[in-house]
């Protein structure tokens, strides 16, 4: 019997052969990420172990993004501290305003195919794009890795999907996990890893590709592993990665699961308020008044992401009553997003452009608080109740161009019936 | 670490998120020690007064689900739980509790209700309410992840085995 592509990888780590999904193998981690989210507990474990060196510490990223800029002074000192150890033992610094981790790891060439990579964070998953095997662990795992280079893993069980057909212009990756989540219920990918292959995988950009793969936290999957194509190889090779070793499942691999969807038949989705998995299409919630709109985070918070809000809000304004906040995910995107001119038809159109980081994904920096009553529509991962300081409003995700449709009208609205809204990136038709 | 544990049961629910339950992600500047004051409040009221330490988590499904930091099983440790034993818990979860030597153990919950006395072997596998006639055989942990548990948590582990080699 064959192998799936997550029992390779850590095979691969673990000594060499294959693993099988059950086993227990101590594997040689690639490359770390630690958040200011995690990192107080992760410098406590650093000083509980007491190792005289920490060898992978230079392999292993500090990531200001959370708390970024710190609202008090117990995250303002952990960036300090961070910032310190980091100095210390050549870890790799990315401050406040440089983005969110998963958006940093890729860009700074910290991982390629065939890679085993931990972060400190659910959405760790993301690398997954890359045909890299990344997942969540917490401080005492990445302090174990500093120290010793290796960590321990349950080969997980794989569920295979494969997305059929072609997604239609206005309908993106996220309209995917947000079908996955309704059909599996969050959490009913639990300790699996999931296998994305299809020819709507192959269509998509490299953005996309990460949105797919990251949204795979909520479905409490492990990891989620994508096969690597050229435009997977051209984009390491242009972010400076290693030398990629590309890792694809065998025919006849044991999966747990096998699901098709037919991405052609696929319109816009939403998951309504307080549940990520009650999900709906959006035709059937047309007309929810929404009085705020968020495009960000590490699940959409990416080019493609703030280039679909621009074609849509091009030369429009936000609907009166609506705020509207847009949080590149990265510096590199707000730069690239500046260029292309898109942070200006943001700007004129009624949104508020902020620096680079997780920004209003959680009720963390406190810079957005909804009021009673609110309605927020987002691009984030994350909707129950008080996620965004406020037990007393909603939190409703979608798509970028969905999230920007709804600003333009008001209410929630499918990108599909608004000019621009049809944008399809490079994607092939 | 005692692999035979015999106590008391603390009955809670499905879906039961740690992050919010037991830990200061949304407290910020309060400390281990003030979080358990309040563990698990929401969903059993006055747990952490009922709570003895020596005493053992019965739960539903998805036990720790979400981001599931590590400081809600280190605040569970202060507060002396001995094992939990659920329908089945959240990945991350799972871990930090292995990560931090406190045992957890996978099995049907059915029929065990709050205050029952339960025995746990962790080494032959099985979960015993004997007033109700409930013995239940669960699968040992891996061997590498006992030794882990044995220890007192990976921390501890490595102090010892540097290396990763316990045998």
């Amino acid at each position: 019997m064959g192998y799936t592509m997550a029992e390779k990888i850590l095979g691969a780590h673990a000594g060499g052969e294959p693993a099988r999904a059950g086993d227990v193998v101590v594997a040689n981690v690639d490359f770390s990420m630690i958040h200011d989210g995690r990192a107080a507990n992760a410098l406590k474990m650093v000083a509980k172990l007491g190792a005289k060196s920490l060898p992978s510490a230079s392999k292993t990223a500090f990531v200001l993004d959370h708390y970024s800029p710190p609202p008090n002074i117990e995250a303002a000192n952990t960036h300090k501290a961070m910032r310190e150890f980091a100095d210390a033992h050549g870890a790799v610094l990315y401050d406040v305003g440089d983005g969110i981790c998963h958006q940093v790891m890729p860009e700074g060439g910290h991982l390629t195919c065939g890679d085993l990579i931990i972060g400190t964070d659910t959405h760790s998953v993301t690398y997954g794009a890359f045909n890299a095997f990344s997942t969540g662990v917490e401080g005492t795992d990445v302090t174990a890795v500093m120290a010793t280079g290796k960590l321990w893993f349950r080969v997980p069980e794989t569920i295979r999907i494969e997305l059929k057909g072609a997604l239609q212009p206005g309908v993106w990756a996220k309209d995917i996990t947000l079908t996955m989540l309704g059909r599996l219920g969050a959490e009913g990918a639990n300790y699996r890893a999931l296998e994305y292959v299809g020819s709507a995988v192959s269509a998509m950009e490299i953005d996309d590709r990460m949105t797919l793969a990251n949204h795979a936290a909520e479905l409490g999957a492990k990891a989620a592993i994508l096969e690597a194509d050229a435009k997977t190889l051209a984009w390491l090779e242009a972010h400076g990665a290693r030398p990629p070793r590309p890792v694809t499942a065998d025919p006849d691999a044991n999966y747990v699961d096998r699901i098709v969807i037919d991405a052609s038949a696929l319109v816009p989705q939403v998951a309504r308020r307080h549940e990520i998995d009650d999900v709906v299409g959006v035709p059937e919630v047309q007309g929810q008044k929404i009085n705020f709109a968020l495009i960000g985070t590490c699940t959409n918070g990416r080019l493609d992401d703030i280039r679909q809000a621009a074609a849509i809000l091009k030369g429009q304004r936000i609907a009166k009553g609506v705020r509207m906040i847009v949080t590149p995910a990265s510096r590199q995107v707000y730069l690239a997003a500046a260029r292309e001119g898109l942070l200006e038809v943001l700007t004129r159109a009624g949104a508020s452009v902020e620096a680079a980081g997780c920004g209003t994904c959680v009720n963390i920096t406190g810079h957005l608080i909804t009021g009673d009553g609110d309605v927020a529509i987002s691009s984030a991962n994350r909707n129950f109740k008080g996620r965004l300081g406020n037990d007393k409003s909603e939190i409703w995700i979608a798509s970028a161009a969905t999230v920007a449709a709804s600003a333009l009208t008001g209410m929630i609205t499918d990108p599909r019936e608004v000019a621009g809204g049809k944008w399809t990136a490079g994607r092939a038709a | 670490m005692n692999t035979h544990i015999k106590s008391r049961v603390h009955l809670l629910g499905d879906n039961i998120n740690t992050d919010t339950q037991c830990s200061s992600k949304y407290l910020p500047g309060k400390d281990n020690a003030y979080v358990a004051q309040h563990a698990f409040e929401k969903t059993a009221p006055d747990f952490a007064a009922r709570f003895k330490a020596g005493e053992v988590i019965v739960a539903g499904k998805n036990f720790g689900i979400n981001s599931s930091r590590e400081q809600a099983v280190h605040i569970m440790r202060m507060m002396g739980v001995a094992a939990i034993v659920a329908q089945s818990f959240g990945r991350q979860f799972f871990r930090n509790c292995i990560n931090n030597g406190l045992p957890v153990v996978e099995c049907d919950i059915s029929d065990i209700a709050d205050g029952d006395e339960i025995a746990i072997d962790l080494a032959a596998g099985s979960v015993t309410v004997a007033a109700r006639g409930i013995k239940r055989t669960v699968a040992a942990l891996p061997p590498a992840v006992q030794s882990i548990l044995a220890e007192g948590g990976l921390i501890a582990f490595l102090q010892k085995h540097p290396d990763w080699n316990a045998a």
